[in-house]
């Protein structure tokens, strides 16, 4: 703490000690009594392991399923903030979208946002306890056929909100407005419908998506996104592929 | 980490010591008062958002590795309970959701862990709603402590009287009341999870919940443990807005925004008094805690000290100084 009258903290504690000293005066304090001591703890304070043993057995289950590893990923999947485009939410859109391609090849494009993505994926083994704590929710997928109309609101959502995870659809961002919307490499036709595959969390009203308030059809595919990611790392690894997730530029910024 | 924070700590003194010169107001025998039998010193410790992190974060290089975990919160805790006399541990909601055990074991692992640890009351945060509201019900049969809901109404669901809006904690004759407020479910929380339960505004809620714990309980201090988010951009209330347009409330213990606060920080209320509002990051990586000192006779008080431990291996406490916020 440097004592320049410049610094706000310093004035800070002219005014708190103030206060203390006309707290003091109030109570009448001896002069010279004992400070009032912080409870100081070092490193020599053990785990309280009576905590321990009571969550062992949980622990013990619940690590024989999440240390399991179904996959490998060569680069570490991340998610920084301030860019449009993320290794993270690419892999998690682009599995999303293979894995609902199998109950309707028809669908144009996946969707979901990076504020629902909890964690970031290592490179190297993949866990199921990794892909649990990615999503730890119980969302579940969903298939949205929207108008044209709707899917252009969307893109402005991504837009405004600086890019979401996509797979299937992409745009430029111009002063935080979509551009040059491509669904499936075809420019964003108006007067067209296109499947969107999501979530439910999203598809209720969640997080205020625009542009997904009006589908003209829904269909509930009662899998759970967890299942979807846990699914497409273990076909990866069966194909004997590991994740290799890139950017591809699915979501630009043109400034 | 030790060392630096004794270097703090010494710092502060020094720059007290500069200022104070001759007063002998660097040694403040706050000891002294609290075990005079005319004082009482109150230690609130507190956590929120602690989303199921049973154990620390797992040694894998990410920023928060080795952090956390409830056996050595719990350790801390009790510790601090032995040199403490009056000590409250309270959290401010999402005490589930994100890590497995809550997906495996649906609540039950965290809410026996609180109840063992002691807790004396949590508030919903938007994730104790992730199974639904029937869910929910089931879970918090697992806690021997309240759930404090003052503005969700839950008469049409499984929770109804379940919950309660407040309750009280008798100190040796002085009376602390706590409450809980919760925020805006819509669009936060699938409809299918939180179905029949209705949102009544906070602030309003608050100011009538507060005065009948000051005035019709005669509390000395009232605490709201607030899963609104510590402060927004935009007009959408956090416990800075609820600070600021309510009268009463002496802390807020806030949540959902896993802010953390290096300090408590205090703001004028809509009397020109001061409440404060302190919030500790999330997953249990902090324990907060403030110290008040109360005069028993007049029910006055002082906001001794406040910092947060961060749970680590070395436990370290890291002072923001004593701070008195009252005049």
């Amino acid at each position: 703490m440097k004592c320049t009258s410049a610094n706000p903290l310093f004035l800070f504690g002219v005014a708190l000690l103030s206060l203390l000293s006309t707290a003091c005066s109030r109570y009448s304090l001896p002069a010279g009594s004992p400070a009032y001591t912080e409870h100081r703890i070092d490193g020599s304070i053990a785990p309280d392991t009576a905590f321990i043993a009571y969550y062992l057995p949980y622990k013990q289950q619940l690590d024989a399923e999440m240390n399991r590893v179904i996959g490998h990923s060569a680069v570490p999947l991340t998610k920084p903030g301030s860019v449009p485009e993320t290794l993270l939410g690419n892999f998690f859109a682009d599995a999303l979208l293979t894995e609902g391609r199998k109950s309707d090849p028809g669908i144009d494009f996946s969707f979901g946002t990076k504020g629902g993505l909890r964690t970031e994926l290592p490179k190297g083994g993949i866990t199921v306890g990794h892909l649990f704590e990615l999503m730890p929710f119980e969302n579940e997928l969903v298939i949205l056929e929207l108008s044209g109309k709707s899917v252009r609101q969307l893109a402005g959502f991504i837009a405004a909100t600086g890019g979401q995870p996509v797979a299937g659809l992409r745009m430029v961002i111009h002063a935080n407005t979509a551009n040059d919307i491509r669904i499936g490499g075809t420019p964003l036709d108006d007067s067209k419908t296109y499947r969107l595959l999501t979530y439910d969390y999203l598809a209720n009203g969640g997080d205020n998506i625009r542009g997904l308030e009006a589908p003209v059809k829904r269909v509930n595919l009662g899998q759970k996104v967890r299942e979807a990611l846990i699914n497409y790392v273990q076909d990866c690894t069966r194909e004997g592929k590991q994740l290799n997730t890139q950017l591809d530029g699915r979501i630009k910024l043109d400034e | 980490m030790e060392g630096s924070n004794w270097m703090n700590r010494r710092n502060f003194l020094k720059a007290a010591g500069s200022l104070t010169a001759g007063s002998a107001l660097a040694a403040l025998p706050y000891a002294a008062l609290a075990g005079s039998g005319e004082h009482l010193q109150l230690t609130i410790l507190h956590t929120n958002d602690v989303h199921s992190r049973v154990e620390p974060f797992p040694m894998d290089g990410s920023r928060n590795q080795g952090l956390g975990g409830v056996a050595r919160r719990a350790a801390l805790v009790d510790s601090i309970r032995r040199e403490q006399r009056h000590v409250l541990l309270l959290d401010a909601g999402d005490t589930v959701q994100g890590t497995p055990y809550y997906n495996l074991f649906g609540g039950k692992v965290e809410m026996e862990l609180m109840s063992k640890m002691g807790y004396d009351a949590s508030t919903f945060g938007n994730h104790e709603f992730d199974n639904g509201v029937d869910a929910l019900a089931g879970m918090i049969t697992h806690a021997n402590f309240p759930f404090l809901s003052a503005n969700y109404d839950f008469s049409d669901t499984a929770l109804a009287g379940k919950t309660q809006p407040y309750t009280l904690f008798r100190k040796q004759g002085l009376r602390i009341g706590v409450f809980g407020l919760g925020i805006q479910l819509d669009g936060m929380v699938d409809p299918n999870n939180y179905r029949g339960t209705v949102y009544l505004d906070p602030i309003a809620v608050a100011n009538d919940i507060a005065a009948r714990l000051k005035y019709d309980y005669n509390c000395s201090l009232v605490i709201c443990l607030s899963h609104l988010g510590y402060r927004y951009a935009g007009s959408q209330v956090s416990d800075q807005l609820l600070a600021a347009g309510t009268r009463h409330i002496d802390l807020v213990i806030g949540g959902h925004t896993h802010t953390f606060m290096p300090r408590p920080e205090h703001i004028r209320n809509l009397d020109g008094a001061i409440t404060t509002v302190n919030q500790v990051g999330f997953a249990g990586i902090n324990l907060g805690r403030l110290d008040y000192l109360f005069e028993r006779r007049s029910g006055k008080k002082q906001l001794l000290t406040a910092g947060s431990y961060e749970i680590s291996n070395d436990l370290a406490f890291r002072p923001t100084g004593a701070l008195n916020p009252y005049s």
